[in-house]
């Protein structure tokens, strides 16, 4: 039953317009981000040589990834939750599925893993566009694989954003007002994390961008597990509050 | 005879001091059993709390011996459910909708899906959004996911609101024959006495949550010309004479 109704959300998403027009605007925005540099150096330096091409377009996923995975991906996962969640308890369409043989636990988490595969897929499309991007504009292929690690790392801080999203949907009755207080939350999170560095290690918000731990070797191996059971115990408790509030309710 | 269906001491009591209260009745296999009474009486609560969507405050609900707010999956897997109005979601077509609740369920296959909407009439529509539909489409749509699966124990709230007449009179028709032909048990809820009249075999009589009757057509016919006199006899004996 878990997978009968994970198809049915992944149905649901994939008929929405919206996902798809904001993945287009995200193709777009990687690919002007290619020509910008291209254009940038066009005009200072007067050319741009199939030497400085591979300099400037090198790693284009890495220097675009701080757009994909704080804004994009958080910005389709606060809608995807919300649709999928406090949008059809408003409009009653949950009962399509809560009248079916189907347990809420089950209900409750194939909803977040069809709003994760939804983001890990536009992750991948960017990717591969981006990728592409690169290739054909000259830009050759440094850092296609470490980027391709980064992406991978980056979907574990992803699903417990979702999560989160979930837990934030069941406090509130309207869509809007779940997405905006996601939003507001998440922004505020962030912001918390910048401009108070002492506190941004115990926000999880702050490990969006997972993949920088792994770089190098400037942490040690129990500052890793310290941080990676960090990111466990977030996952946990907002799966368990979200699923606790889920089946409370009443459609 | 096999009980399919056991309301126990079943409460529900909402915020507003709204919903059912110390609701016990038990419906056997191959009945068609009517809840009667106006709109706020409880008819909804008690067909939520046995579809699973609301939980009882007090009481049990199971369905196949399984209790529904413990043991969903055994307990609605044999049951077909239409409550309130249908939850159908605008931009997909009726097609869409019976595909998603197919797979819910193995053993239905594209045939039955074809057949259920020849059934209510909307084959020539199964592609159409259901944005497009009318209340009384919707309804019919409704009806065929509700049957899709082929459920033991049909529970259906007012399944004709919406619905022209001639269109009533065929849900009706159909009711009647799974009942009779397919040993299907149904639950059905109306504000409408002679709808419940038309169909059922047994009527829970229900007025401000409570239980005011619970007995066979035949029985509660034998002393009244028909089921809205015995309805509005039980309401004046709950309430007393009227003093003007």
């Amino acid at each position: 039953m878990f997978m009968a109704n994970l198809k049915n959300e992944l149905f649901k998403l994939r008929r929405r317009k919206k996902y798809w027009v904001l993945l287009i605007i995200g193709c777009a925005i990687s690919m002007a981000s290619a020509l910008r540099l291209l254009i940038a150096n066009f005009i200072t330096d007067g050319n741009v040589a199939a030497e400085a091409r591979e300099v400037l377009l090198g790693g284009l996923m890495n220097s675009n990834l701080l757009f994909i995975l704080l804004l994009f991906l958080p910005l389709m996962a606060v809608m995807a939750v919300s649709d999928l969640y406090v949008g059809e308890e408003a409009d009653h369409t949950i009962r399509f599925a809560l009248m079916r043989p189907v347990a809420k636990e089950k209900l409750f988490f194939s909803k977040a893993l069809a709003v994760f595969l939804l983001c890990a897929f536009d992750l991948a499309v960017l990717y591969l566009v981006t990728t592409l991007t690169q290739v054909v504009l000259g830009g050759g292929t440094r850092g296609i694989g470490s980027s391709l690690g980064a992406c991978l790392l980056d979907l574990v801080p992803l699903a417990v954003l979702i999560l989160f999203f979930a837990l934030v949907n069941q406090l509130v009755k309207g869509s809007s007002l779940a997405v905006l207080l996601c939003v507001v939350l998440y922004l505020g999170l962030l912001a918390l994390g910048t401009y108070m560095p002492s506190i941004g290690g115990l926000v999880f918000v702050g490990y969006m961008r997972w993949h920088n731990l792994w770089i190098g070797t400037t942490l040690p191996f129990l500052a890793m597990l310290t941080r990676i059971g960090l990111l466990a115990g977030y996952g946990l408790v907002f799966a368990c509050g979200g699923y606790l509030l889920f089946e409370r309710k009443e459609a | 005879m096999e009980t399919i269906l056991t309301l126990d001491h079943f409460s529900k009591v909402y915020r507003n001091g709204r919903g059912a209260k110390n609701i016990t009745f038990s419906v056997e296999r191959g009945e068609v059993v009517g809840l009667l009474g106006p709109n706020g009486s409880g008819k909804t609560t008690i067909m939520k709390a046995i579809t699973g969507l609301t939980q009882p405050t007090d009481g049990l609900v199971e369905i196949f011996g399984a209790e529904v707010s413990t043991r969903r999956e055994q307990a609605l897997s044999k049951v077909g459910a239409l409550i309130e109005q249908p939850a159908l979601y605008e931009s997909l077509s009726a097609w869409d909708h019976l595909s998603m609740a197919a797979r819910y369920y193995p053993q239905v296959d594209k045939a039955r899906m074809e057949h259920v909407l020849t059934l209510v009439g909307l084959a020539p529509y199964a592609k159409e959004r259901c944005g497009k539909f009318s209340l009384g489409m919707k309804q019919r749509l409704g009806l065929a996911l509700a049957l899709l699966s082929e459920p033991e124990l049909l529970v259906l709230d007012e399944p004709t609101n919406g619905l022209d007449i001639e269109a009533t009179v065929e849900i009706r028709e159909i009711i009647i024959a799974l009942a009779k032909e397919k040993g299907v048990t149904f639950l059905v809820a109306s504000h409408l006495a002679s709808e419940i009249e038309k169909m059922c075999s047994k009527v829970l009589v229900l007025y401000e949550g409570e239980t005011l009757a619970w007995e066979t057509k035949e029985e509660a016919l034998r002393l009244h010309p028909s089921l809205e006199d015995y309805f509005l006899d039980k309401v004046r004996e709950k309430k007393g004479p009227v003093v003007l």
